[in-house]
């Protein structure tokens, strides 16, 4: 085996099927999307070449795709405002529980992630729903019905409603990822601290969290790639409306690709996406690194 | 030099395998298609498989039943057919319907829509197989109901159904309350202020979808102005700038801003709208006549089928548009692929199923459509109050307006309307910023 390995014909042969997949599954498309970002097709018919033209239109003269874009990141702050402290909290907690009702609490708050997105997506529109909903009617009940409104429709709640939804549907794999960090700590630290007099909030602040770096690190990324791929919830919410208050880049490109038959445009918005999203990550990784503990 | 050999043969074998795992997914379609192919010739001793694309999901109740029902019948008769039939609902429908087009890969028998919007570019660039003419004589369409299917007077589609808008309503609702139908678009507002004390809203529609907004524009414009012809005139002159169009887009805003639509306006689809209506939870129900089997439909309430009435949208005041003058077009229809390897038998299950003793008979006695074609000779005096009800509205119009104004131009001209219309009538925009928006999207995106 030893023999085939140092054999670099044989290294070649194994790796070539691996790597043709790859390229065929990656690479083409997004040579072909770069291309057809390119292009004025309209999904049927001649190809012409507009070269840059589609990029600099979505760049300078197209304000739906701002607004996508200022949407995915007002989704990405406030998932790692709001939803990731809390998520670290509860893992925090529910990690200290232990025995049964540490098994009970962790399905619990993991089961919106089981469900499908298209149910918990029209669960919420009917939660929300001025007519029939719950949330109305809960406010009114509470001595709070001032703040009845049409939750998702109403231009000026319509993008937080719908980013609590989201937060609301992740909240599981992110607590999830925490808890499995906090659960992988080295326990002799925690003991040696202890020993040395830290209490708890010591324990957390000064030992766990500093640990836990690298594990938060990537939590944050994915948190910041999905909230730019945010796709199925706003599709089947609001679809991008009341108009396009509620647009993001995902839906934006689908829409104009499916509903406005652009698809040279849909792929310039794609490729641009990717270039986003690459930048977005590469920015946060290095704003996180500095001074991160290696484990 | 032996393990050499069994490195390279080692190393071969891998090669083999994953190449081979990947190779199989296409061979699988390979074998797919070449199977399809068989009964080109139309040779009916031959096995002949045809893929059908449907906007009728439900094959349970209503127009999908019927049309399984025919296929069914249609397969029984041919046995050499089968029909594999895939069915979406309208906008993924349409998305998917692009997906095939860009793949160049649309199924043998496919629905379209005989607007501009959809199913000129379908032609124009021949994806749709030309339809014999002269097959039809006995058919019996209505005048006109062919214009949607046809370029450069060639015939590339068919039509099932008359389609036109009407304004459902809950007559017990309103009589609950001491309200009379509208005589008038100025009747609504006061109307929903009274319905609303008691939390119902005085109109459903399915504003998510946006389209329904779109028609209801158009009709406030036939009702203002007493015909579509300035909306066709915009079109012509690229320019939607006619100060009777900017007054239309001023009344419509007004209605929506008194309040006259349900309150989730932008998240309610038309299933949605039309279950606030079966619910009692609106009065009034915006929809066209393919709604009609809500009065035989079992799934609503016998209160709510008993209460259904229908009559058309009211005029405006001061408009010089009459009750008469109606939204009113030729829709959805079927059209067979120009790639279709069994074109012969996918043109003969169209006709089949357009027979007029199969779609239209059936069709019109349960209750379910109006036809595209002749069907005074299928009434047996059993209809519906609904139907009737339609069937009046229909046959007494003094004009129709063809196709809606979001459906006349290019599919980014629909997109641009329907996204504005939603905005005017969520108060998002103001009524010169919308014409103004019509203005751009018109001229950048002029109809080919």
């Amino acid at each position: 085996m030893h023999r085939v390995l140092s054999n670099k014909r044989a290294i070649f042969w194994m790796v070539f099927p691996g790597f043709a997949v790859f390229c065929f599954a990656v690479f083409i498309p997004l040579f072909y999307s770069v291309f057809l970002g390119m292009t004025d097709w309209r999904g049927y018919g001649e190809i012409h070449m507009v070269w840059a033209q589609n990029f600099s239109k979505i760049l300078f003269h197209d304000p739906v795709f701002w607004i996508s874009l200022k949407n995915a990141l007002l989704l990405a702050v406030l998932t790692m405002l709001i939803q990731h402290p809390v998520a670290l909290l509860f893992a925090y907690l529910i990690a200290k529980v232990g025995g049964k009702r540490e098994k009970l609490f962790r399905t619990l708050f993991f089961v919106p992630c089981v469900i499908s997105t298209v149910v918990t997506s029209r669960m919420w529109v009917a939660f929300l729903s001025p007519t029939y909903g719950l949330v109305n009617h809960f406010l009114k009940a509470v001595g709070l019905g001032f703040l009845q409104t049409d939750w998702l429709s109403n231009q000026r709640t319509a993008i937080y409603a719908l980013i609590f939804v989201i937060m609301w549907q992740g909240f599981g794999w992110a607590m999830l990822i925490y808890y499995s960090g906090i659960k992988g700590l080295p326990k002799d630290i925690m003991e040696a601290a202890k020993v040395d007099g830290a209490n708890r909030f010591n324990l957390l602040w000064h030992i766990t969290l500093p640990l836990l770096r690298p594990v938060i690190v990537v939590n944050l990324t994915v948190a910041l790639i999905s909230s730019f791929k945010q796709m199925e919830t706003i599709f089947l919410t609001t679809n991008g409306g009341p108009g396009n208050t509620t647009q993001f880049i995902a839906n934006y490109l689908y829409t104009e690709a499916f509903s406005a038959q652009k698809y040279g445009y849909a792929n310039a918005i794609s490729v641009l996406f990717v270039v986003i999203c690459i930048l977005a990550t590469v920015i946060l990784n290095h704003s996180l690194k500095r001074d991160a503990i290696e484990s | 030099m032996v393990k050499k050999s069994i490195s390279r043969a080692l190393s071969l074998f891998l090669a083999v395998v994953l190449t081979a795992a990947v190779a199989g997914c296409s061979s699988n379609n390979g074998a797919a298609s070449s199977g399809a192919a068989s009964g080109a010739n139309g040779d009916s001793s031959k096995k002949v498989a045809l893929t059908f694309f449907s906007n009728l999901p439900d094959r349970s109740t209503g127009q999908g039943l019927l049309e399984q029902q025919l296929i069914d019948n249609f397969t029984k008769e041919n046995t050499n057919v089968s029909v594999t039939v895939q069915s979406l609902q309208d906008d993924p429908y349409k998305q998917k319907f692009k997906t095939y087009v860009a793949a160049n890969n649309l199924p043998d028998v496919f629905m379209v829509w005989g607007q501009p919007s959809f199913f000129q570019s379908i032609m124009e660039q021949g994806y749709a197989a030309e339809l014999n003419k002269g097959d039809y004589d006995s058919y019996d369409f209505l005048p006109g109901s062919l214009d949607g299917f046809s370029l450069n007077g060639k015939l590339y589609g068919l039509p099932r159904n008359s389609d036109f808008m009407a304004l459902f309503y809950n007559s017990k609702i309103l009589s609950d309350n001491g309200l009379q139908p509208p005589q008038s678009t100025s009747d609504f507002t006061a109307m929903a202020q009274k319905l609303k004390a008691k939390g119902i809203s005085l109109f459903a529609i399915g504003g998510q979808e946006k389209w329904p907004l779109a028609i209801l524009w158009n009709d406030m414009v036939v009702k203002e102005t007493g015909s579509d012809k300035v909306v066709r005139d915009a079109f012509t002159k690229q320019d939607f700038s006619d100060p009777k169009l900017l007054q239309a887009s001023t009344d419509f805003q007004k209605l929506a801003k008194s309040g006259i639509f349900q309150a989730s306006i932008s998240t309610d689809k038309t299933a949605d709208a039309q279950n606030l209506f079966a619910q009692g939870k609106a009065a009034m129900y915006y929809s066209g006549e393919w709604d009609m089997s809500m009065a035989t439909n079992d799934a609503f309430s016998e209160d709510f089928r008993k209460n259904l009435k229908v009559m058309a949208f009211p005029t405006a005041e001061g408009g010089s548009g009459k009750l008469t003058d109606i939204m009113g077009w030729n829709g959805g229809g079927y059209a067979v692929s120009a790639k279709s390897p069994n074109k012969d038998a996918a043109v003969k299950l169209v006709n089949y199923i357009l027979k007029p003793e199969n779609w239209t008979k059936s069709g019109w006695e349960q209750g379910l459509i109006v036809p595209a074609q002749k069907f005074t000779d299928y009434m047996t005096g059993k209809e519906t109050e609904v139907q009737k009800s339609l069937v009046n509205i229909l046959s007494t119009a003094t004009s129709t307006s063809g196709t809606p104004v979001n459906d006349s131009g290019s599919a980014q001209f629909k997109t641009d309307f329907e996204t504005a219309v939603q905005e005017l009538a969520t108060g998002m925009i103001k009524p010169d910023k919308f014409i103004q928006t019509l203005n751009d999207s018109v001229k950048a995106n002029p109809v080919s």
